[in-house]
């Protein structure tokens, strides 16, 4: 341990060489001796040192700016953009209560209510409702025709452009179409207002105005509407409204401009064929028609 | 009054300071990884370090603050794979009067085993090593320098020895 010792102070040079073998005469300090002798000969690298300092220079400089990292608007208005995208979407797909059913041309649809009343609509209609206000109040839109069969419970309320019809649990059918409002009760009773007019409808009962103004209809029968039989019943209604009905049950245009389209009808035709359906229209009329593809052209029967 | 801390700060006092240290910073990172282009680029940035803390440098510490700089530097970067150190080119022999065949090829063959025994050293035994021995420092000296306790200098020193004599000596039989 002493001797360790002594070498370290050797080659520290507190000891000198002659100092160390006086103290340790049968040792054997040739090998340390060679080391510390060659290894003072290594070579080491000589610095230039005012070009170090030049390079030094230059790198501290460099190394010295603060960098800066410009703020990236872009970058945030993408992010922004995206997360305004994502809320809305998100806000929509989940608290949108908002349920819509429609129907295309020659179509017709039947579903439930919430409160299991069943709902029957027509060929192009749309009828929409708020699932989270259902509970509160039962109300929907409707546009065209739509026959409800509610269940019993609170006020039951269908609006339309035409008018608002209150129910509390009955059977009735809604036809709102252009310049034509028709509503008709088939069980229970039913509340009509059309602007100031306020209405009750017992069963058999129509309320209908067409172009604005009221007009009586005759009672009926029927427990259903004809419709849900693929039929289109009309009680003395003008034959304008009843093309109109054909177009939509048909998906065709009705080219009725050679004549009196303000008569009166009484009939029904059938949604299975439309040469049936044209003849059930027209010869009770004296009115014949042409087939040409989507076009149905009606004519009076004299003058051809 | 100006406090010498910041005294750092002035590129005049800088440069000299920078010169006065940067061939023994130099051989420091030499010493610990035997790579003269990576030594000077560590040596290079821990002086561009000292300069961008030159405030918060106390003066008496600059230049242990420079070696514990580099060291923490190798510390961070990949350790080394290979040591290459060479002799220098025309040095004596350490018996100048005898020039026999025999005895320089066998001087050669200790200094190339010692070059490779000094390669193998821990690095921390091979820098503490090579300052005592090269720039003939006081092992004092060097845990000044290092940040270390003297005692540590010399269990470094005192390890280096043993290994070299045992890797020295084992050729010779």
């Amino acid at each position: 341990m002493n001797k360790e010792h002594d070498i370290l102070k050797w080659f520290e040079g507190e000891l000198s060489t002659e100092e160390i073998k006086e103290r340790y005469p049968n040792e054997d300090f040739s090998v340390f001796e060679k080391v510390g002798f060659y290894t003072k000969q290594i070579d080491v690298p000589k610095v230039d040192s005012q070009k170090a300092l030049a390079d030094f220079n230059a790198k501290k400089l460099v190394k010295h700016e603060p960098k800066i990292i410009p703020l990236n608007f872009k970058t945030i208005m993408k992010v922004a953009a995206i997360l305004v995208v994502m809320l809305t979407s998100s806000y929509f797909v989940f608290f949108n209560n908002v349920k819509s059913y429609s129907t295309e041309i020659a179509q017709t649809e039947i579903f439930n209510l919430p409160d299991n009343s069943e709902v029957v609509l027509n060929a192009q209609s749309k009828l929409t409702y708020n699932k989270k206000l259902w509970k509160k109040e039962r109300m929907l839109d409707l546009d065209g025709e739509a026959f409800f069969k509610v269940t019993k419970g609170k006020k039951f309320t269908v609006k339309t452009s035409a008018g608002t019809i209150q129910v509390l649990g009955t059977h009735f059918n809604v036809k709102e179409r252009a310049n034509y409002f028709e509503v008709q009760c088939y069980e229970g009773s039913v509340r009509v207002t059309h602007g100031s007019d306020r209405t009750i409808l017992k069963p058999g009962k129509t309320f209908r105005v067409i172009n604005g103004k009221i007009s009586p209809v005759k009672d009926f029968k029927a427990e259903n509407p004809s419709w849900l039989t693929k039929e289109s019943t009309f009680d003395d209604v003008p034959l304008w409204q009843i093309i109109n009905e054909l177009e939509i049950q048909y998906d065709v245009a009705v080219d009725a401009k050679n004549i009196d389209t303000s008569v009166r009808f009484s009939g029904s035709f059938t949604h299975n064929n439309i040469n049936i359906a044209l003849q059930s229209v027209t010869i009770p009329l004296k009115l014949s028609y042409k087939i040409n593809g989507k076009k149905v052209e009606l004519y009076n029967y004299a003058t051809h | 009054m100006d406090s010498p801390k910041h005294k750092l700060c002035e590129e005049s006092y800088f440069n000299s300071f920078y010169l006065e240290h940067i061939q023994a910073a130099n051989n420091f990172a030499f010493y610990k990884c035997g790579d003269k282009a990576v030594s000077l680029d560590f040596v290079q940035d821990a002086f561009v370090k000292i300069w961008e803390n030159c405030s918060k440098i106390d003066l008496a510490k600059a230049k242990t603050y420079l070696f514990t700089t580099v060291n923490n530097m190798f510390l961070n970067a990949v350790r080394h794979e290979k040591v290459v150190m060479n002799y220098a080119k025309d040095v004596p022999y350490m018996d100048k009067t005898d020039l026999s065949p025999e005895y320089l090829m066998e001087e050669d063959e200790f200094k190339k085993k010692l070059l490779l025994a000094i390669s193998d050293l821990k690095e921390e035994q091979r820098e503490v090593f090579l300052l005592n021995r090269m720039e003939d420092k006081k092992y004092r000296e060097i845990a000044e320098l290092l940040d270390i306790s003297q005692k540590t200098v010399e269990k470094r020193m005192s390890a280096a020895l043993k290994i070299l004599r045992e890797k020295v000596e084992e050729l010779k039989i």
